[in-house]
This record gives C-alpha cells, structure tokens and sequence, in this order.
C-alpha cells in the first residue's frame, strides 16, 4: 500500500483496486484501469464525487440528465449492488464484466431476467412486459390500439410462458431466450474489448508496479 | 486554369503518404449480417422467386423491448453509432403493406446510385459510387409487430459513418420510411 494508493482513495470514494477487481472478473488489469478512466468521466459530470448517481448515468446515456427511462432504471438498480442509489467504481466493473464478451451466457441470461422482472418477484408477469412495452412504444412515439398490444403480448406468452400460468419464471425464460437468442444482443458490447484503446490510462500503470513490490 | 485537387491525387503525393496509414473498416461485432448473407448466397444458387404472401418475421415483445435507447449501454462509450431519428410525425398509417415499403426503398434508393437486392423481407443496399474505401452498404429487414405497423431494422455494415450520416435525410430512409413511426438507435 503505497501513499499513491491512498492519495487516490481519497479523491473517490468508491475506488477498488484494480488487481483485485481484475481477479474477480474478465478484465485484465489494464482493462480495470481503462474502465476507471471511464468511470472518472462520468462520475464526476455531475457531482465530482467519485460516484456515478442516477443523473450522472442519465446523461452519460442519453446526453440529457433529466431523462427519465423506466429501462435505465432498471439498469441503473442492477449496477447499483448494494442498494445505496449510486454506482461506486467497483459496482461498475462487476455490472460491466456481464455485458463482456467473453462473460458466460447463463451470467447474461441471469441479468436480462432480472432486469425484465421489475418488481423482483423472480417471475416476469405479462403486466410488467405489457408495462415495459408502452415505454418503448412512448419512447419510439408509435402508439398502438390496446387489442394490438395484447396480441403481441398473448404471442409472447404463447411462446415463452410454457405452463401458461401467465408468467415467465427464469427456466421458462432460459428455454425462450435459447430459442430467440437475438434476446441477448443488448447483453454484449464489443467495445470492452478495445477499453485500453478507447480510454489509455497512464497514471495507473506505476500503481500495478507498486502493488507488484 | 487552376483546379482543385482530386482525392484521387492527394493519396498519390509524397507529403500526403508520410505517415499515413489507410484506414481499415472493420465490421462491429454486432453487426451480424449472416442471416442477410445466407440470404442471397441461397438466392444466387436456386433463383427461387418466392411468393411474398408469408408474412414476415413477426416479433415478440422483448424483441421491441430491447430496442430501447437505455438499454444500448454502447452510448456510454460514446461509441461513433450511427443514430439516426427515423420518426415521421404524421401518425400511423394502416394498410401499408411490406411489400409497399420495399417499393418504397427501392425507389428512393435509386437517385442516390444504390444498387438494391432483395430476398423477401431482407433487403441489402450496395452504394456504388463510394468515394472512400470500402463500399457503404446497408441491410435492412422488415418485421411485422403489428398486422399493419412494420418495423424497418437497419444495420450498417462495411463502410464509412461518414458517408452514410450524408445520405441526405429525405431521400433513401425517410421516404421510404414515410409511414412508419420507427426508432432507431
């Protein structure tokens, strides 16, 4: 632990070590240290606190803090691990590891069912897909007739919800997700592969060196 | 007579060359285009002309779902996306059918030298006058959500953001998009 370390640890609060982080997820250490230049760019946008709030990750998402979008939410909800309405640095590597490449497929099935299941029952209920279906369509300012709505819900559950209980529960969504894998495609960015390149960190590459002695 | 410079002869001159390395366009790793190419592969071999009376790939709800902005986490790279504001604010119109919109495409694609080749409901459009390297080409498939709304999906493949940001708005999407209120992002 040398004073470089905690020099950083006091600027952000919410700073992991990177070695420790990379142990734990698919990142290699340099590729922590790209994500914390990331971190760095959004967390302090709004407050410079080290932290990434809820506006923060609304205008890193849509470039305008004040939009409110019930699927950032949940986004947000689920990087926030610890339930405390903002996202430290470690929260956001551990997030960022499942929408990896390389992360498993069961990793990023877990998280879409999870992120579909808004009130965390450990079902997705038709009202809730029927919910986050009217976002979307309010968000791509196309309306629909309700009786249109509930055609393409009846055709989902039709397909998905196997015991017809007029539910999904997470087998029943690994089956659909299996058959429709198309599903997933929001759980993958390619652009974790190039995160040295994208966000050259410098700074931290003496901190590896210290850690190392 | 004075003349400008061609691009052609910029790449030739000597102060151009030092350093330069030519850009190489790779393909995003999300822009899957197998489907689309498995297409046409089978549609040059057999030459079947099928009857467009199938209805095209509906989609399910999560499907539509998935296409919200905030769950397309590339935007917090600031990734160069190609992100284009496809709503056209007249309302619904019923009653259009997918062959319709593919009409449509193909008529507006034509002022603008795309050459257009399609498969039933996938469509790919080559842009042969492409000044830079590497063509720009654009997929598109249409998907029914409703039995008279249809979804347009446009992927980009090969080619230069730039060129195709300059593909003026009201020619190749808009017109032929005129009566669908579609996002994409």
């Amino acid at each position: 632990m040398g004073c470089f370390h905690s020099k950083v640890t006091r600027q952000h609060p919410g700073y992991e070590d990177p070695v420790t982080l990379a142990s734990q997820t698919a990142f290699s250490v340099s590729e922590v240290e790209a994500l914390f230049e990331l971190f760095k760019s959004i967390s302090s946008s709004v407050v410079d606190d080290g932290l990434i709030s809820k506006e923060e990750f609304q205008l890193a998402l849509f470039k305008n803090r004040k939009k409110e979008n019930i699927f950032a939410n949940r986004i947000f909800d689920l990087f926030d691990a610890k339930k405390k309405g903002i996202i430290d640095f470690g929260d956001f590597v551990r997030a960022l590891n499942v929408f990896h490449p390389n992360a498993s497929q069961e990793d990023k099935i877990d998280f879409t069912f999870k992120l579909y299941d808004m009130d965390g029952t450990g079902f997705i209920e038709r009202h809730e897909v029927k919910q986050m279906l009217i976002a979307l369509l309010c968000e791509s300012e196309m309306k629909l007739a309700d009786e249109t709505i509930e055609a393409i819900l009846d055709k989902t559950f039709l397909e998905a919800d196997i015991n017809q209980d007029g539910k999904i529960d997470i087998s029943e969504w690994q089956n659909f997700v299996s058959r429709n894998p198309s599903l997933l495609k929001i759980m993958t960015l390619p652009y974790l592969r190039d995160i040295t390149t994208t966000f050259p960190s410098f700074v931290f590459n003496s901190e590896v060196d210290e850690v190392a002695t | 007579m004075l003349q400008h410079i061609t691009i052609a002869e910029i790449l030739k001159e000597e102060w151009f060359k030092k350093g330069y390395k030519p850009p190489v366009f790779e393909e995003k790793d999300d822009t899957n285009l197998d489907d689309v190419e498995a297409i046409f592969k089978d549609y040059e071999e057999h030459h079947v002309t099928e009857q467009r009376e199938e209805q095209p790939t509906a989609m399910n709800a999560f499907e539509l779902i998935s296409m919200s902005k905030g769950l397309n986490l590339g935007n917090l790279f600031d990734a160069e996306e190609v992100c284009m504001d496809l709503r056209e604010k007249q309302g619904l119109h019923l009653n259009v059918t997918a062959n319709e919109i593919i009409h449509k495409i193909k008529e507006a694609a034509k002022p603008l030298e795309f050459d257009v080749h399609n498969k039933n409901y996938k469509m790919r459009l080559y842009n042969l006058k492409a000044e830079r390297k590497g063509n720009l080409n654009v997929a598109t498939e249409i998907f029914q959500v409703a039995p008279s709304l249809h979804m347009v999906e446009i992927r980009k493949a090969k080619g230069d953001t730039l060129e195709f940001n300059t593909v003026p708005h009201d020619s190749l999407i808009t017109i032929s998009l005129h009566f669908l209120n579609v996002s994409y992002c």
